[in-house]
C-alpha cells in the first residue's frame, strides 16, 4: 500500500480510562490503515469504544501509546492546538445529535466552519449555495435550526462537515435519531457527497444498513479491531 | 426520609456546587445589607434614647427656659416657695476629655433622689471612706470633682483618684474622678461625665443658669402637673421628658430612611439573582421535571418542590445573611454614628446590639425574596407537559413571546409610579416607594430593549469580528431568558450608582455655591463649644486690619411642637448678599428684618411648615410665645430643617441672652487673610480655644464633613454592585454550563480555546454594555427623583440637578468591567470545554 494513498494510519493505539480504582483498556494495541478515498463502517457494541477511536483520529482526543497518522500528519506528535488547528483543516464531524450552533442560521453554520478556515467571504458565500442545494436545504439557509426536522438538521450538519473539504470525514451513528426514512435518505447524501469529493470516511454505526454502504466494515470488539467484510467498489 | 423526588432535585444543586454557592451569596448579602443597616440605624437610635433615658431617669417632665435655659432662682422658687419636691436642676453640655467628647452632666445630688437612681450606685475610692456618704461629702466640698461609668473611665484610661483636664468652652479645667458607676447599672451612661452643678455651671460658663429642671409627677396626677403649669415662671415651658427625647431622635429620621432605601435596593437587586439562580436552576433541570411529571408528580407536589428548594436555600443564605449582617453592621455603624454626630445629635455608641426584630426582618427578606424569585419559574415549570422536557428553543420563544406584555405592565408600573409622586404630597415613606415602582417597571423593560438592541447590533457585529462576533450577541437574544434577567440586575445596580452619583454630584455644586455665596468675611473664629468670651470678642474686633465683623450665635427654642434653631446674627450690610432669598424683594426683607420682629424661615423650613413671606409664625420666647413676621424664605443646605435666621437686635428683644458662638471678620483691602488667623490663634492661646480659619479653609472644611457623611452612601452602593457581579458571574456560569455541548462542538470544529472564551468574553462585554446603556435613562430618572422629590421630601433641600457627562461614560465603562470580569472565569471554563461531549449522547 502506497503511503500516500493512505489517508489513515494507526499503529499500536492504546488508551485506557480510570473508573475509580480500576483500569478498563478501551483500545488495545490497535492497527489500521485506510485509504484515500474509502468509506469505512465501524461497528461494535455500546461502549466498546467506536467514539474513542473517532475521538483519537479526529485529533480530539490522544492515546496512552501508539501513532495517530492522519493526511500524513501524526498527531501524537502535535500539541493541543496544533490537534485544534488540523482538525479545523482536515477533519469533518457529523454527529448523532446534529449539535447544530442553535443561535446561527442553517447558512451561518455552514459559514462558520469556512470562516475558521479563513475562506474569502465571496468563496465562502458561493460555496454555502452549492452544498445547501447539494443537500437539498437551498431555500432553508435563513431558518434556525430549531424550525428544522430532525433529517433537515443532519443535513445541515453533513454540509456543514464538507463545507471545508476536510481529508477525512467521521460519522458518529448519524442516523441515530433519526427515522428509517430519513436514515435512508441522509445515509445516501452522505455517501454521495463524500464518493463525489474522494473523501475518506469513518463511519460509526450500529446499523447493517448503513455498514452495507461502506467498502469495508470493521467491528471493534474487546478493543481490538477485526475486518469482517471488505469489497471493493 | 426525604422523598426520592426531593432527592433526585436536591442532587442536581449539590452537583452545581458554584451555582448553589452563587445563589446563597447573592442571598446572603442582600440579607447582609438590610440586617447591617437596620443594626447600624437600631443601635444608634437605641443608645441615644438608652442615654437619654439614663439622664432623664424618672422625671416625667422638664421645665425648660429660652436659649440659655432656666435661671437658678426660679428652680429655688418652684421648689420652696411653690413645693415641687420630686424635682431636680440639671446643667448639661458637651465637654471634651484627651480629645474624647462627652455629655457633662451637672446634677444636684440633694435632689437627685427622686429623680435618677445612678449617682447612688457610683464607687467612690475605697481609701475614701464608706459609700454614697464619700460620694456626697467629695461632691459638696471638692470642685471639679466628677464621676463615669466604669467602661467611660477604662476607655479614657482613668481610675478613681486620678486628676485629668477637662475642655469646656475653649477654656481647659482640672478635674479629679471621685467615682465610677459600675458595668450593669451604667447603661446608657457612657461618655457621660457627671459633675456637682456648680462644677458644671463654671466649666459651661452658666453661673446662675440651669438647662433645665427635670420634675417627677406621679402618673395619672393632673392635679399637681395643673399646679405645676400656674407656677412655671415667666419664660419656661412645661415640657413631657419623653416627647422631648423623641422629638430629638426624630431629627435623624429622614436620614436612617433613606439609608433603609439604599439597603432595601441591594435586596432589590439580590431578588433578581435569586430569581436568576431559581429560574435557571429549574430550567435546567427541565428533562428532570418532565420525567417526574411522567412518572405521575402532580403540578402542585412539583410547585411544593420548587418552592420548598427555594426555601430552604432562602433560609440557609439568610442565616449566612444575618451573620455577615452583623459583622458589616459593626463597620455601619461607625459610619451612622459619625454621621449623626457630624449632622444631627451626639451619639456614643462602639458596638452594634443585636435586635432579634431586626434578625427577624433579615430573614424573613431573606426567606421571602427566594420564595417570590422562585414562584414564578415554579409556576412555568409546572406547565411543562409529562410527556417531554421543553426544548431550549421553546423556551425562549416563550421568554421572548411575552417579552411586550412585560414591557407594557413595566410601563404601567413607571406610569403608577409618577402618579405616586403626584398625589402622595410629602411623604418620603411615598417617595421611596415611587423610586422602587420606577425600577421595577424599568426593568421590566430592559429585556424588549436588550432584544432589539442585540437584533440591531448583531450584523454590525458579524462585520466587525465574523460569525464568532454575531453568535456572541446572537447567544444574548436566544439565550434571553437567562442573560435578560442578570443585565436587568447590573442595570439596575448601575443606575442607582449613576442616580446616586449625579445626585451627590449636583448636591456637592449647589453646596459648594451655597457656601460661596454665604461665607462672605474673611476670616472665621469662634467656640469650639459654647460661645465667646466677651472681652476676646473686643479684642479680636480691636486688632488692626479687622475693618468689620459680624457676629453668630446658634440658638435651640423648644415648644411642645419641637425643637427650632435660631441663626441669630449682626452683620454688616454688605454682607446681606451671602443669603439667598427666594420669594421677598431683598430691598424691603433686609430693613424689616434687621429693625422690626420679622425673621427670615430657611427652605427646608418653609417647605415643611409650609410657611413663606408674608406669613407669620410663632415662637417661644423669654417673654412667653411671640409672634414673628416670615420676611423671606432663603436659600439653606443645612441639615437642620428648622432653621429661621433673626436679627442680633430682635433677639435682643426677645431673649435673655447676650452670647456670641462666633465672629465673622471682613479684612481691609491689603491685610492677608492667613495673618489675620495667625493673630488670633496667638491672641486666644491660654484665654480661650477657638478654631480659626479663612474663607476658603472654611468652605474646604465644610465640603470635607460633606463628602464624610456620603461615605456610607458609597459603601452601601458597591455592596449593590458587589450583588450585581455576582449575577452576571452567576448567569455566565449557568450559561456556559447550559452551553456545554455548544462549545464543545465548536471545539471539535476547531477553535481554539481562546476563540470559544473570546467569544464569550465578547459576549458579556456586550452584556455589560447593554446594561451600561439601559442604565442611563433610569439613572438619569432616579437622578431626578432623588433630588426633586426624595431630597426635598426628606430635608427640605432644593438643589440643582446637573448631569455630568463623565459620570455616565464612567458607569457604563464600569458596567463593561464588571461585567467583563464576571465573565473572565466562564471564559476560561468554555474555552477548556472538552470537544469530545459533543460526540457522547444527550
Amino acid at each position: 500500500m502506497s503511503e500516500t494513498l493512505t489517508s489513515i494510519q494507526l499503529r499500536g493505539i492504546t488508551r485506557r480510562f480510570r473508573e475509580g480504582e480500576r483500569e478498563h483498556i478501551v483500545l488495545d494495541g490497535i492497527d489500521l490503515d485506510i485509504r484515500q478515498g474509502e468509506t469505512v463502517a465501524l461497528r461494535g457494541r455500546s461502549g466498546s469504544g467506536k467514539s474513542t477511536l473517532l475521538n483519537l483520529i479526529g485529533g480530539i482526543d490522544a492515546p496512552d501509546a501508539g501513532s495517530v497518522t492522519v493526511a500524513g500528519m501524526d498527531l501524537t506528535r502535535l500539541s493541543e492546538r496544533e490537534r485544534t488547528l488540523f482538525r479545523r483543516r482536515h477533519i469533518g464531524f457529523v454527529y448523532q445529535s446534529f449539535n447544530l450552533v442553535p443561535t446561527l442560521n442553517v447558512a451561518d453554520n455552514v459559514r462558520l466552519v469556512l470562516e475558521l478556515n479563513k475562506v474569502p467571504a465571496a468563496q465562502a458565500s458561493t460555496r454555502i449555495d452549492a452544498l445547501l442545494a447539494a443537500v437539498g436545504l437551498a431555500d432553508r439557509a435563513e431558518s434556525y435550526p430549531d424550525v428544522l426536522s430532525g433529517g433537515e438538521q443532519q443535513r445541515v450538519a453533513i454540509a456543514r462537515a464538507l463545507a471545508h473539504e476536510p481529508a477525512v470525514m467521521l460519522a458518529d451513528e448519524p442516523t441515530g435519531n433519526l427515522d428509517d426514512v430519513s436514515a435512508e435518505g441522509v445515509l445516501k447524501l452522505l455517501d454521495k457527497l463524500v464518493r463525489d469529493r474522494s473523501h475518506t470516511m469513518l463511519i460509526a454505526t450500529h446499523s447493517q444498513y448503513v455498514a452495507s454502504l461502506c467498502d469495508r466494515v470493521l467491528e471493534l470488539h474487546n478493543g481490538r479491531l477485526e475486518e469482517t467484510t471488505s469489497r471493493s467498489r | 426520609m426525604i422523598p426520592a423526588t426531593y432527592r433526585a432535585s436536591f442532587s442536581y444543586l449539590l452537583r452545581h456546587p458554584w451555582q448553589l454557592a452563587l445563589s446563597l451569596i447573592g442571598i446572603a448579602v442582600g440579607v447582609a445589607v438590610i440586617v447591617a443597616v437596620d443594626l447600624a440605624n437600631a443601635s444608634a437610635r437605641k443608645a441615644f434614647l438608652m442615654s437619654m433615658d439614663a439622664i432623664t431617669g424618672e422625671a416625667t417632665h422638664q421645665v425648660i427656659g429660652g436659649p440659655r435655659g432656666v435661671s437658678e432662682s426660679a428652680y429655688a422658687r418652684l421648689r420652696v416657695e411653690q413645693g415641687v419636691r420630686m424635682s431636680a436642676p440639671v446643667v448639661e453640655g458637651t465637654i471634651s476629655v484627651d480629645g474624647t467628647s462627652l455629655t457633662l452632666l451637672g446634677v444636684d445630688l440633694f435632689a437627685e433622689q427622686d429623680i435618677r437612681s445612678f449617682t447612688r450606685e457610683a464607687q467612690p475610692d475605697a481609701s475614701a471612706g464608706s459609700g454614697s456618704s464619700s460620694l456626697f461629702t467629695g461632691f459638696l466640698v471638692t470642685p471639679g470633682v466628677a464621676m463615669t461609668s466604669a467602661s467611660t473611665a477604662e476607655q479614657l484610661g482613668l481610675t478613681v483618684g486620678d486628676t485629668f483636664e477637662v475642655l469646656a468652652d475653649g477654656r481647659t479645667h482640672p478635674a479629679k474622678l471621685l467615682a465610677t458607676i459600675p458595668g450593669e447599672s451604667s447603661g446608657g451612661l457612657d461618655f457621660l461625665l457627671i459633675t456637682d452643678i456648680a462644677t458644671a455651671q463654671e466649666w459651661l460658663d452658666q453661673a446662675g443658669w440651669l438647662s433645665r429642671i427635670d420634675v417627677r409627677i406621679e402618673d395619672g396626677d393632673a392635679a399637681a402637673l395643673e399646679k405645676l403649669r400656674s407656677a412655671l415662671p415667666d419664660g419656661t415651658q412645661l415640657l413631657a421628658a419623653a416627647g422631648r427625647t423623641r422629638s430629638t431622635a426624630e431629627m435623624s429620621k429622614a436620614f436612617m430612611t433613606n439609608l433603609t432605601a439604599m439597603s432595601l435596593l441591594a435586596l432589590l437587586v439580590g431578588l433578581f439573582l435569586i430569581f436568576n439562580s431559581v429560574n435557571f436552576s429549574v430550567l435546567q433541570r427541565r428533562n428532570l421535571i418532565g420525567v417526574l411529571r411522567a412518572l405521575g408528580l402532580t403540578r402542585r407536589q412539583l410547585l411544593a418542590m420548587i418552592l420548598v428548594e427555594a426555601g430552604i436555600l432562602g433560609a440557609v443564605a439568610s442565616g449566612l445573611g444575618l451573620m455577615l449582617g452583623i459583622a458589616l453592621g459593626e463597620q455601619l455603624l461607625e459610619l451612622v454614628s459619625r454621621t449623626i454626630n457630624d449632622l444631627y445629635f451626639r451619639v456614643s455608641v462602639t458596638s452594634v446590639s443585636i435586635e432579634s426584630f431586626s434578625l427577624l426582618k433579615g430573614m424573613v427578606a431573606g426567606i421571602g425574596v427566594a420564595l417570590v424569585a422562585a414562584a414564578f419559574p415554579a409556576i412555568e415549570a409546572t406547565s411543562y407537559q409529562p410527556r417531554l422536557a421543553l426544548t431550549r428553543s421553546s423556551l425562549e420563544r416563550r421568554a421572548r413571546h411575552i417579552l411586550p406584555a412585560l414591557t407594557l405592565i413595566g410601563f404601567l408600573t413607571m406610569v403608577a409610579a409618577v402618579l405616586l409622586i403626584l398625589i402622595s404630597g410629602t411623604s418620603l415613606v411615598a417617595g421611596l416607594a415611587a423610586v422602587f415602582l420606577l425600577i421595577l417597571g424599568f426593568a421590566l423593560c430592559v429585556p424588549l430593549f436588550v432584544s432589539f438592541a442585540s437584533t440591531l447590533t448583531a450584523p454590525l457585529a458579524e462585520r466587525l469580528g465574523g460569525t464568532t462576533a454575531r453568535m456572541a450577541v446572537a447567544g444574548i437574544t436566544s439565550g434571553l431568558s437567562r442573560t435578560g434577567v442578570a443585565i436587568v440586575a447590573l442595570a439596575v445596580a448601575v443606575s442607582a450608582t449613576i442616580g446616586v452619583s449625579i445626585m451627590v454630584d449636583s448636591f456637592r455644586g449647589s453646596v459648594s455655591t451655597w457656601l460661596e455665596q454665604t461665607l462672605q468675611a474673611d476670616v472665621y473664629t469662634g467656640a469650639l463649644r459654647g460661645s465667646m468670651d466677651p472681652e476676646l470678642i473686643e479684642a479680636i474686633r480691636n486688632l488692626e486690619g479687622v475693618e468689620d465683623v459680624s457676629t453668630r450665635k446658634r440658638a435651640w427654642v423648644e415648644d411642645a411642637n419641637g425643637r427650632t434653631q435660631l441663626r441669630v446674627f449682626a452683620m454688616p450690610p454688605e454682607s446681606y448678599v451671602g443669603a439667598e432669598l427666594l420669594d421677598a424683594d431683598p430691598a424691603d426683607a433686609w430693613p424689616a428684618w434687621e429693625a422690626r420682629d420679622a425673621v427670615f424661615v430657611s427652605e427646608p423650613y418653609a417647605y415643611q411648615n409650609s410657611v413663606g413671606a408674608g406669613d407669620t409664625i410663632t415662637l417661644p420666647t423669654d417673654h412667653g410665645p411671640r409672634d414673628f413676621a416670615v420676611a423671606a424664605t432663603f436659600q439653606s443646605y443645612d441639615i437642620n430643617a428648622s432653621g429661621i435666621m433673626m436679627s442680633r437686635k430682635t433677639y435682643a428683644r426677645h431673649y435673655l441672652d447676650d452670647t456670641i458662638d462666633s465672629l465673622g471678620l471682613y479684612l481691609a483691602s491689603a491685610v492677608e487673610a492667613d495673618a489675620i488667623v495667625t493673630q488670633v490663634e496667638e491672641l486666644s492661646a491660654g484665654w480661650q480655644r477657638l478654631y480659626v480659619g479663612s474663607n476658603a479653609n472654611l468652605q474646604r472644611e465644610s465640603l470635607r464633613i460633606f463628602d464624610r457623611t456620603f461615605v456610607i452612601t458609597d459603601v452601601l452602593y458597591w455592596l449593590t454592585l458587589g450583588v450585581a457581579f455576582i449575577g452576571i458571574l452567576s448567569a455566565m456560569l449557568a450559561l456556559q454550563l447550559e452551553r456545554a455541548r455548544e462549545f464543545a462542538t465548536l471545539r471539535a470544529l476547531g477553535m481554539t480555546p481562546t476563540q470559544v472564551g473570546g467569544m464569550i468574553t465578547a459576549q458579556t462585554g456586550i452584556i455589560g454594555f447593554l446594561s451600561g446603556i439601559a442604565s442611563l435613562p433610569l439613572g438619569v430618572v432616579m437622578a431626578y427623583v432623588l433630588i426633586k422629590v426624595i431630597n426635598r421630601r426628606a430635608f427640605g433641600w432644593q438643589i440643582d440637578m446637573t448631569v455630568a457627562p463623565d459620570i455616565l461614560a464612567v458607569s457604563v465603562a464600569f458596567a463593561v468591567g464588571a461585567a467583563l470580569l464576571a465573565g473572565l472565569y466562564p471564559a476560561y471554563r468554555a474555552g477548556q470545554s472538552q470537544p469530545a461531549i459533543a460526540m457522547r449522547e444527550e
